[in-house]
């Protein structure tokens, strides 16, 4: 057992070593003090943040991106526990089915939901932007809202709503003020999830934005544009954002699960 | 109780306020003025852009292409009016003016003058005499190398990226006008008249080229593989790639060879169906003044000689454009080829072959 | 129907019309550009027709570009499982129990990269002057440094990568659920460890890697970024192509035939894995 421990512990090292690689890289030219962010390092320094900071793109980006994933995931959770609470509290027939058509998104690639939103703007004559960005991001997000909420739909809660009911709520009022909030936790974490998964996504974005577009295909243009470390220091800083939701989640499950 | 996460006037006041901030920052700026602009990346660096959209309380919306053929596709997705000006490769003024896309240009707004005569040669600029476009930006597809690692000698003759000691150390930058136009200059032919009857030589010699590649790649990923030392020649490189990042690699070079280069010219052109005619006009004069002109040659996302020998640069920059070579460069080099639709779906289906070969 | 199915009806409608007008409508449509094939003239033909499909399977380059795809997506699938195993094993069995949430949380931290710059990212690591090589060099281990980026393989390194962390999680939720008392059960039958692995755990984590070699599919055979980044162009695959088809030919007929024909495949794989697939418990 004791080789097998030695073992597994250099090979979980050499994983993490491999997983963490690129973000070292990235992090580590984002604080270049040169133009290229590659070795050598020649010193430290924030101006590449600063950079990042006073380029209208970036912000621009930043703020649609914002805007995109806020409503859709706002849109995706409330479809997603709608939806779950619906399955969860009633009994009707094609219940698999219902929950086949949701879950179905999940199932295939992102291009496929881009191309189909292409293809039916052109055909509609619609122009491209923004709203159908959110559009895709809640066909893709939204199974998963849906699948986290049916998870946390339980009879504890059926209980206390039956109560509610007996003393007289109606079924709005019951979702409203006593669903909702019990499982906000779940719900919060459902909407961190979706909002990290909407505004880093690329492909529905790029296909169908025009003028106003997103942070990740800002980046994409900027990567195009050349070699520069300010790519770097946008990157360093879309990931602390997401760690930080990630750990908002993290904290919001566990005080569930200590509670 | 403990189990109930929120209280639900916490929940929702939770997320009535996240809401709230969200409409803040949805709502728009003031509204202002706008000008639609199909442009390559270097026309998007806000040195460029910012003193123009101040000075005229507009917002300049671009939309990044790395063809005429992509621009033709935005075009295809787009409504009549939707675009107000576009920047080109200045041969295709004949061919999208033939398309009824452009509107005719007073000659007498821009400073002919200062531009040399190979640059705004009629065949490039205008059509039956009028004139459609305004050359803005030039410079050579080539090839770029790494003086630390290749005899620049070698690389003044232009077959130098088939040799074999070269293998693995060479660069295809992704754009088939030029390259084919290259390969054809290598075969001996006039890059400029391109036949029917050329292009199975010219697809042969690009497979050994890419055989003997390493890469192929768009500007950044070529730019990228010369500065990290992936490779040591850039097949269609030139200032456009060494002259912005001559200050961090002063290693990496560029040169026409002995039998000569292409050559890069960007035109303005203002859309026929433009609704925004007079703003258009002002933005192509703005790019054309010494400072955009300046501004322009050394946007961030790459280098270039401007048009106007009275762009505002400053020695440094002359030098690393290598100003004073120009009048000689403009001798050796040929022009991208004025194409006919059929002729680009045929260079495209060509390229297309040669990328997916193994 | 009772009135309480109506009202779950009513619950569920909103996300059910959602579904149905903006992912199988458009994809509906899309089935029906395909059938609609791009003219000489380039305009689509007011006829229905296989043409862009024909038109498809007739280009040798094309086909080689579906080859090269479903060949990618294999070996990205079978590295970044096999990769992944051990690892999510070694958390879930070796890690004493109050440092596994750590250390899957680390496991599955660079995942939050933003994905445009993840694969930029191992352009820098990879280059020959990047520190891969740097470090190489200095182990002695190379005497000069090797061309890593701008291959086939950089794109199946970037991929293998990411989905070394996506299949990590989910195999992990996978081992923690089994009940630890059927190997001990398993053991005391006097199975070795080994065949107590082989024959119970393996086969109850199979859910596990079933779903992250699912989702590991459909990620990948649909992702352009990752190949246009790191693949250096050597060869194209297909979501490259199809956006060729947008961005160069304005063909949309072409590229959703090609976008249908990758969700056929994927589909395929659907099919293949459909019996361990757990979507709804990610």
């Amino acid at each position: 057992m004791k080789t097998l421990t030695l073992f597994a512990s250099l090979y979980m090292a050499l994983c993490y070593l491999f997983i963490f690689l690129p973000v070292v890289v990235l992090v580590l030219f984002s604080f270049q003090a040169g133009n290229l962010p590659v070795p050598p390092l020649k010193g430290l320094s924030l101006r590449w943040y600063l950079a990042v900071f006073h380029d209208a793109r970036l912000m621009g980006g930043f703020g649609h991106s914002l805007v995109v994933g806020v409503v859709s995931s706002a849109l995706s959770v409330l479809l997603g526990f709608l939806a779950a609470y619906g399955l969860a509290r009633y009994d009707m027939p094609g219940k698999r089915f219902i929950r086949g058509i949701i879950m179905l998104p999940m199932a295939v690639s992102y291009l496929l939901v881009g191309m189909g939103l292409l293809v039916s703007a052109s055909a509609l004559g619609a122009a491209p932007g923004l709203p159908t960005v959110i559009i895709g991001h809640v066909v893709m997000n939204m199974p998963l809202a849906f699948a986290i909420c049916l998870a946390q739909l339980g009879e504890h809660q059926r209980r206390i709503e039956y109560a509610a009911r007996d003393l007289g709520a109606g079924t709005l009022r019951v979702l409203l003020t006593i669903t909702a909030p019990m499982i906000a936790p779940t719900l919060i974490a459902a909407f961190c999830m979706c909002f990290t998964l909407s505004w880093d996504e690329f492909l529905i974005a790029f296909l169908n934005t025009r003028f106003d577009v997103t942070l990740p295909v800002v980046i994409w243009g900027l990567l195009r544009g050349g070699l520069t470390p300010e790519t770097n220091a946008a990157g360093a800083l879309i990931f602390l954002i997401s760690i930080g939701l990630m750990l908002a989640v993290e904290i919001l499950l566990l005080r569930k699960r200590r509670a | 109780m403990a189990r109930l996460g929120f209280t639900p006037r916490r929940f929702y006041g939770i997320g009535a306020s996240g809401f709230a901030l969200l409409l803040g920052l949805a709502t728009p700026a003031a509204a202002q003025g706008t000008l639609n602009v199909l442009t390559w990346c270097d026309h998007e660096d806000p040195t460029l852009l910012q003193p123009f959209e101040t000075a005229n309380d507009v917002k300049v919306n671009f939309k990044d292409i790395g063809s005429t053929a992509d621009a033709l596709a935005i075009l295809g997705q787009s409504k009549p009016g939707d675009w107000d000006a576009i920047v080109m490769d200045e041969t295709d003024t004949g061919r999208l003016e033939g398309m009824g896309l452009l509107a005719p240009l007073n000659k007498a707004d821009y400073p002919f003058a200062t531009i040399p005569s190979q640059l705004q040669d009629p065949s490039l600029t205008s059509v039956n005499g009028s004139l459609y476009s305004v050359p803005e930006k030039f410079g050579y597809n080539t090839l770029a190398y790494n003086k630390a690692n290749v005899d620049p000698a070698a690389m003044q003759d232009i077959n130098a990226p088939w040799q074999p000691q070269y293998k693995s150390r060479v660069a295809v930058y992704d754009y088939y006008v030029p390259e084919i136009q290259y390969a054809a200059l290598a075969l001996g032919l006039n890059p400029e008249t391109i036949s029917d009857a050329d292009l199975p030589k010219i697809k042969a010699k690009l497979e050994a080229l890419k055989a003997n590649a390493a890469m192929v790649g768009d500007v950044t990923s070529t730019q990228q593989a010369l500065t990290t030392g992936a490779v040591d020649i850039l097949v269609g490189g030139g200032e456009w790639v060494t002259a912005g990042i001559a200050k961090d690699q002063p290693n990496l070079d560029f040169t026409i060879p002995k039998q000569g280069g292409i050559r890069w010219q960007q035109g303005l052109a203002v859309f026929a169906n433009s609704n925004r005619k007079p703003m258009a006009v002002k933005f192509i004069q703005y790019i054309l003044s010494p400072e955009g002109q300046a501004r322009l040659a050394t946007s961030a996302c790459y280098w270039g000689m401007p048009a106007s020998t009275a762009a505002a640069l400053t020695p440094d920059q002359k030098e690393i454009l290598r100003w004073k070579d120009q009048p000689d460069y403009l001798k050796a080099s040929y022009t991208y080829l004025k194409m006919t639709p059929e002729m680009d779906k045929k260079l495209q289906a060509l390229w297309a072959q040669v990328m997916q070969g193994k | 129907m009772n009135r309480s199915a109506w009202g779950g009806v009513g619950f569920t409608l909103p996300a059910l019309l959602w579904i149905l007008l903006f992912f199988i409508g458009p994809v509906l449509l899309m089935v029906a550009a395909s059938l609609h094939p791009l003219t000489a003239a380039g305009v689509p033909s007011p006829q229905w027709g296989l043409g862009a499909y024909r038109a498809f399977f007739s280009q040798p380059a094309y086909v080689q570009a579906l080859i090269d795809s479903v060949v990618t997506t294999i070996v990205v699938t079978v590295l970044s499982t096999v990769i992944s195993y051990p690892f999510a094993w070694s958390i879930a069995c070796v890690v004493p129990a109050r440092w596994q949430r750590l250390a899957l949380i680390m496991a599955i931290l660079p995942f939050w990269t933003s994905y445009v710059v993840r694969s930029y990212a191992w352009l820098l690591a990879i280059s020959p002057v990047g520190l891969v090589n740097k470090a190489l060099l200095a182990l002695h281990l190379i005497h000069r440094p090797l061309m890593l980026a701008y291959n086939p393989h950089a794109t199946e390194l970037g991929f293998v990568h990411f989905f070394l962390m996506l299949n990590t999680l989910t195999i992990y939720a996978s081992l923690k659920q089994i009940n630890p008392r059927y190997e001990l059960a398993a053991r005391d039958l006097g199975a070795s460890s080994w065949r107590a692995f082989f024959g119970i755990t393996l086969p109850l984590s199979m859910p596990g890697v079933a779903t992250g070699a699912f989702l590991t599919i459909v990620l990948t055979i649909g992702d352009y970024v990752t190949p246009q980044i790191l693949g250096g162009f050597r060869q194209l695959l297909l979501p490259q192509l199809i956006m060729m088809q947008i961005q160069r030919q304005l063909d949309l007929a072409s590229a959703s035939a090609m976008s249908l024909i990758l969700t056929a495949i994927v589909a395929l794989a659907y099919l293949g894995l459909q019996r361990w697939l757990r979507l709804s418990r990610l």
